[in-house]
């Protein structure tokens, strides 16, 4: 049997974490843009209080997945996802869940810093407003501790009132992060969220993801196999639209064990 | 040097010859009208012509008739305007996409955004001051209205569009609704746009005359019942500048002038506000 046949017939190697320990899992995951299926029968752990990190080549329907699970990819109509994703045990697809409550438990940061045109208060308020009144001093204590814990407040405390959009591309990106931990999310969802950013600021926003998994359980999607080996906890490698393989990140970078991951992982990847 | 770098050479220099010669004549154009403008107009400048109504030939008078009307009507037009274009400019970039009817919209729209002011100026004659048997300002600001909202409509559908996506799916990624993030988000970036695309509509309809000759007409004298018929600067300067009376036409230059000088003042402080608002 030649390599590449060897590599067709791989089945799926999936270590996941211990059941009692997931935050969020999704069960038999299809996802459609419109009449192309992206994802085909996804299941999926996420550890409470990890990083898992996602990686696999272009297209190979990773950020699908993680769209999925805020079910952002609503906005548009000609999408859907067919199967199961449990938030605490609950089916999120199941219609029972309302958008806008879902998307305050699972927070989400794009590949590219997306402030609001207005000041770094309103933009780290922005979220908080949304989901009941505050009193001015528990908006002013939300705001400082969410710049804190993104690693932004030193450098922006004197400018609150200044816009967002005058900061560099690395610290609106950690306001970004701050806006999307204000609202207190179960969940961190990070679509390659240094992918536009210079080493010096990916390896701040890194440190502060460290940080933040005390508190929240970060799910990232990366092009940067070295990104996914500094940080995450679990590893999961995609492959044309499927989960092919998900362990610790230690063991899918050093003894993975299908063909495709390796030579993925190895650089060798055709 | 080859004959054919010697030959780009020359291809260069007529080209660039030529779009300067072109440059010039345009900005010619534009500085012969301000000069003439200028030269005919401000003599008749003074204080009298904001305090005082339109004068019969021969005696003293001024133009405040005609500007109070003119910023009475081309107000509520641009109220109108606003009103309807930017909601219709947010529906057709936020809700409509390429669906049949956006796409209707949109085409007829831009047949309005090119239509003759003076067959607006008819189709509001028929719907407003026929039935009601008089001419109104409440017409002329209408007529006013449907040249300014497709310039709104226009503006604000583009520059909306140029919001980036993902600003639209961070504020849903929080728990906005879709209404929300337009209202918060989308429109803050705009804002800029949409209030340069206000400026640029209000520039066009403060010098448009066709529509007003059919519905608010004109008056001689000062007039703030909108359910009468309003002077307006470009019909007093219209009747004026073809009358047979010097100190008329003195007065038709002066009012021309005030329009031209308005125009460029709204232009000016439509950018430094767009300036102000991006840099915010």
């Amino acid at each position: 049997m030649s390599l590449a046949d060897a590599e067709l017939n791989e089945v799926p190697h999936l270590e996941h974490p211990p059941q009692d320990a997931l935050a969020l899992e999704t069960r038999g995951l299809d996802f459609y843009y419109g009449k192309t299926q992206a994802l085909h029968g996804v299941d999926l752990g996420i550890a409470r209080g990890k990083i898992t990190a996602l990686i696999g080549p272009s297209g190979c329907g990773k950020s699908t997945l993680l769209r999925a699970m805020n079910r952002i990819y609503e906005l548009y109509p000609n999408q859907r996802a067919e199967g199961e994703i449990l938030l605490d045990g609950e089916d999120i697809l199941s219609g029972q869940v309302n958008a806008a409550d879902l998307r305050a438990r699972v927070g989400m940061v794009f590949q590219k810093p997306t402030p609001f045109p207005m000041s770094i208060y309103d933009n780290v308020a922005f979220g908080v407003r949304l989901h009941g009144s505050t009193s001015k001093a528990e908006l002013d204590a939300i705001v400082e501790r969410s710049l804190r814990r993104a690693a932004l407040w030193d450098e922006v405390e004197h400018k609150l009132g200044s816009s967002g959009l005058g900061l560099s591309g690395g610290q609106q990106q950690r306001l970004c992060v701050a806006r999307g931990i204000a609202v207190e999310p179960e969940i961190l969802l990070l679509d390659e969220p240094a992918s536009a950013l210079d080493p010096v600021s990916t390896a701040k926003l890194e440190d502060t993801l460290l940080q933040l998994k005390k508190d929240f359980t970060i799910v990232i999607v990366t092009h940067n196999l070295q990104q996914a080996a500094r940080i995450a906890d679990y590893t999961g490698f995609m492959f044309m639209g499927k989960l092919i393989e998900f362990a610790p990140t230690a063991s899918i970078f050093s003894t993975p064990r299908l063909v495709r991951t390796r030579n993925y992982v190895t650089g060798r990847f055709g | 040097m080859s004959a054919r770098s010697a030959r780009r050479r020359i291809t260069n220099a007529v080209f660039v010859g030529a779009t300067a010669l072109a440059t010039f004549v345009a900005l010619a154009a534009l500085l012969l009208i301000l000069w003439s403008l200028v030269s005919k107009g401000a003599g008749g400048l003074s204080g009298t012509i904001f305090t005082q109504d339109q004068p019969a030939p021969g005696s003293p008078g001024g133009l405040r008739n005609a500007i109070v009307g003119s910023l009475i009507m081309c107000g509520l037009g641009m109220a109108i305007a606003l009103v309807v274009g930017i909601l219709a400019g947010t529906w057709l970039s936020e809700y409509g996409g390429q669906s049949r009817y956006a796409r209707a919209v949109r085409f007829l729209n831009d047949v309005l955004l090119s239509a003759p002011s003076i067959l607006i100026g008819l189709f509001v004659y028929e719907l407003m001051v026929a039935p009601f048997h008089g001419f109104s300002a409440y017409a002329g600001a209408v007529a006013l209205a449907f040249l300014a909202t497709p310039v709104v409509v226009r503006t604000t559908e583009d520059i909306l569009t140029l919001q980036p996506g993902a600003l639209r799916e961070a504020g849903m990624a929080l728990g906005a609704s879709r209404a929300k993030v337009i209202r918060t988000i989308i429109w803050r970036g705009a804002r800029a746009g949409i209030v340069t695309g206000g400026l640029l509509a209000f520039a066009r309809i403060s010098g448009e005359t066709a529509p007003l000759l059919f519905t608010s007409l004109g008056n001689q004298y000062l007039n703030l019942d909108l359910s009468q018929p309003m002077a307006a600067l470009p019909t007093t300067i219209f009747q004026f500048a073809l009358s047979a009376f010097d100190d008329w036409r003195q007065l038709a230059w002066t009012g021309a002038l005030l329009i031209a000088a308005a125009v460029l003042i709204i232009n000016i402080v439509g950018r430094l506000l767009a300036r102000e608002v991006s840099h915010k």
